[in-house]
């Protein structure tokens, strides 16, 4: 019973925590949409695999053959003896029940209760994975992992885009390029945007609006972000989702900005990250 | 599955005349209501649950997205290893093979090339492999190279680098390079049985020797793969979620541009993110401003074969030494072709 918790268990728990996410259209909290045709079916297929697993019997995958006795039945069963002695190393309790502790059971029994903490451990990570709610990464994490330097998108030749003046479609990754890497700032003077993005402390009055870019999933998320000076007041809190409309501007070291003419509080969006 | 009807298990309680054909669909009907089951707790359930503290969310998020990421990869690789197991006929496979041990790893490692899955994937296949009857040596180079010397990493490595400084080249060949230089080290090992593991030395003689049909010995492979597979893959997200959450990224990249530094680094990094093989070229092209080309190549060579997600899947199968062996190898190997990379560009 625990065998088949620790696999065909975790998997399926993994599969449904899938699909419930891909129903509700959460998919995108976890992974690129992109990559929704491979998760899907395959998350599919590995439940219909689980529930006709039911037909085997429990341990019957573990279960050497007792009704295998057709044919060379003195070779298999001294293979078979072979491995129970094995397996009765591995299960201390079945080795005592069967009156056979070997000397190595005293080693083996650490490595039982290795095994058994790294299952309980991994049952725990998986309860949790299925029983609480789903998030988005944090603005906290987004800060620390910004390290200074734009991210850089798979063949989007962002900065040519924009210099042909085709930005209407730009989040705040392609932006955060753009001013990272423009050699001609002057280009982009004026150019009118709308951005959604939550807040990140800036400098100089201004406030970071800042996104994480996804390539694949999560864990490769990067933070990419651009620094907007508000028209009026401060600038909101940290971690709050705003949306932006305002104008690029070169500042005087000839940096870009968004000079914002409005900064509106929305919830969080379906799809926090950008791809 | 008629077969699998003529060895009928001795029933454990002998109390109701059932037969086999309703016991069948009964207990289908079991597999089916407790997927239904799941599926009503996950959708109910979370609603009810308070958010965890901010950072607890965040590493579990980060070890979600993993393990969503890489469950169908795993299933593929599951899959894979049930057709070479079960489905494959005796010397399909090995009627092609060249006959010397060093060609038969040459062609081993090339075997990546058409048998697209990224490193889960890669695992359950290898062990396929392996109990088909290919030796520790020849299994351990496919499953070195097959993560890099793919169809999918190629195409996004060049997609990020095109062809410059070398990193896409240096990235091929260091791949191929590792695999079989880590293939012969361990061929020249007097013991192969000793290394694997215990556990996977009795599962492959379990497999062996399983009863029934086809149909049956396919399901008993899903079973004993996805134990196989499944704890492992959940504890090294976990891991790689939890290291992300606590090491500061700027820690390891205040030594972005020393060009002895900046390799050691990001080996480093490449061992803690664990970041699937398909994708890390576009994760570590935002490096490439910042850090030597050097240092990018050994982050592309060092993340898909020895990060800590992996180390936990190939646990599964091959002892701690051999790992350790395989960690030393790697990282060494990948350390002196960043240095020349990083001399020459």
């Amino acid at each position: 019973m625990w065998n088949r918790w620790l696999g065909v268990g975790l998997a399926s728990c993994l599969a449904v925590v899938t699909l419930g996410l891909a129903v509700t259209g959460r998919l995108a909290l976890y992974i690129n949409p992109s990559s929704n045709w491979f998760a899907i079916p395959m998350a599919v297929l590995l439940l219909a695999g689980s529930a006709l697993s039911f037909l085997l019997p429990l341990g019957a995958e573990q279960d050497h053959g007792h009704d295998h006795g057709h044919g060379d039945a003195e070779h298999s069963r001294a293979a078979r003896d072979h491995e129970h002695s094995r397996t009765e190393q591995d299960h201390p309790v079945a080795a005592g029940r069967a009156g056979l502790m070997s000397p190595r059971a005293g080693g083996r029994s650490v490595a039982t209760a290795i095994g058994v903490a790294g299952g309980v451990a991994a049952s725990g990570v998986m309860l949790s994975i299925l029983l609480l709610p789903p998030a988005s990464l944090s603005a906290e994490i987004a800060q620390t992992r910004d390290v200074g330097a734009a991210p850089l998108f798979a063949g989007a030749d962002v900065v040519s885009l924009a210099v042909h003046g085709d930005t209407a479609s730009f989040g705040v990754g392609d932006w955060a390029s753009v001013f990272a890497t423009a050699t001609n700032p002057d280009a982009f003077e004026g150019d009118a945007v709308t951005l959604v993005g939550f807040v990140t402390p800036g400098a100089h009055g201004a406030f970071d609006l800042t996104r994480l870019v996804i390539t694949h999933c999560v864990i490769d998320a990067q933070t990419a972000s651009v620094p907007v000076a508000p028209a009026t007041g401060s600038a909101p809190a940290t971690g709050a989702w705003v949306e932006v409309t305002g104008t690029v501007r070169s500042t005087a070291s000839g940096a870009l900005q968004i000079a914002a003419s409005g900064v509106k509080r929305i919830a969080e969006p379906k799809d926090p990250y950008e791809y | 599955m008629t077969r699998t009807q003529s060895p009928a298990p001795p029933p454990l309680t002998a109390r109701l005349p059932v037969s086999p054909a309703t016991r069948r669909t009964v207990t289908l009907g079991l597999g089916v209501a407790t997927v239904a089951v799941l599926f009503a707790v996950d959708a109910l359930v979370p609603g009810l649950m308070p958010g965890a503290p901010t950072r607890v969310q965040d590493g579990l998020t980060l070890a979600i997205s993993v393990l969503i990421e890489s469950l169908p990869f795993v299933v593929l690789g599951v899959v894979l290893s049930i057709v070479v197991q079960v489905w494959v006929p005796a010397g399909a496979i090995e009627r092609w093979m060249p006959r010397r041990a060093w060609a038969r790893r040459a062609v081993l490692s090339l075997l990546g090339m058409v048998i697209p899955v990224c490193e889960c994937g890669n695992v359950p296949f290898a062990r396929g492999l392996l109990m088909r009857g290919f030796s520790v040596p020849e299994t351990l180079t496919f499953l070195v190279a097959a993560p890099i010397v793919n169809p999918i990493v190629i195409i996004t490595t060049h997609q990020a680098f095109g062809f410059d400084d070398g990193v896409l080249i240096a990235r091929l060949v260091g791949g191929y390079l590792v695999a079989n230089l880590i293939g012969w080290i361990y061929s020249r090992h007097p013991d192969h049985d000793a290394l694997v593991t215990d556990r996977f030395r009795d599962t492959c003689e379990l497999v062996m020797h399983e009863p029934g049909g086809r149909w049956r010995r396919s399901l008993a492979q899903f079973v004993v793969e996805l134990r196989a597979v499944m704890p492992a893959l959940v504890i090294g997200s976990a891991v790689a979620g939890a290291v992300q959450v606590l090491v500061p990224r700027s820690a390891l990249l205040a030594i972005g541009s020393n060009p002895v530094l900046s390799i050691v680094a990001m080996m480093m990094l490449a061992m803690i993110v664990s970041i699937c093989s398909n994708v890390d070229s576009f994760f570590a092209l935002s490096f490439a401003s910042t850090f030597t080309p050097g240092s990018i190549v050994a982050f592309l060579l060092v993340g898909p074969l020895v990060d800590v997600k992996m180390l936990a899947l190939l646990r599964t199968t091959f002892t701690t030494r051999v790992l350790a062996g395989m960690v030393v190898t790697v990282l060494l190997t990948a350390f002196a072709i960043a240095v020349g990379v990083n001399l020459v560009a």
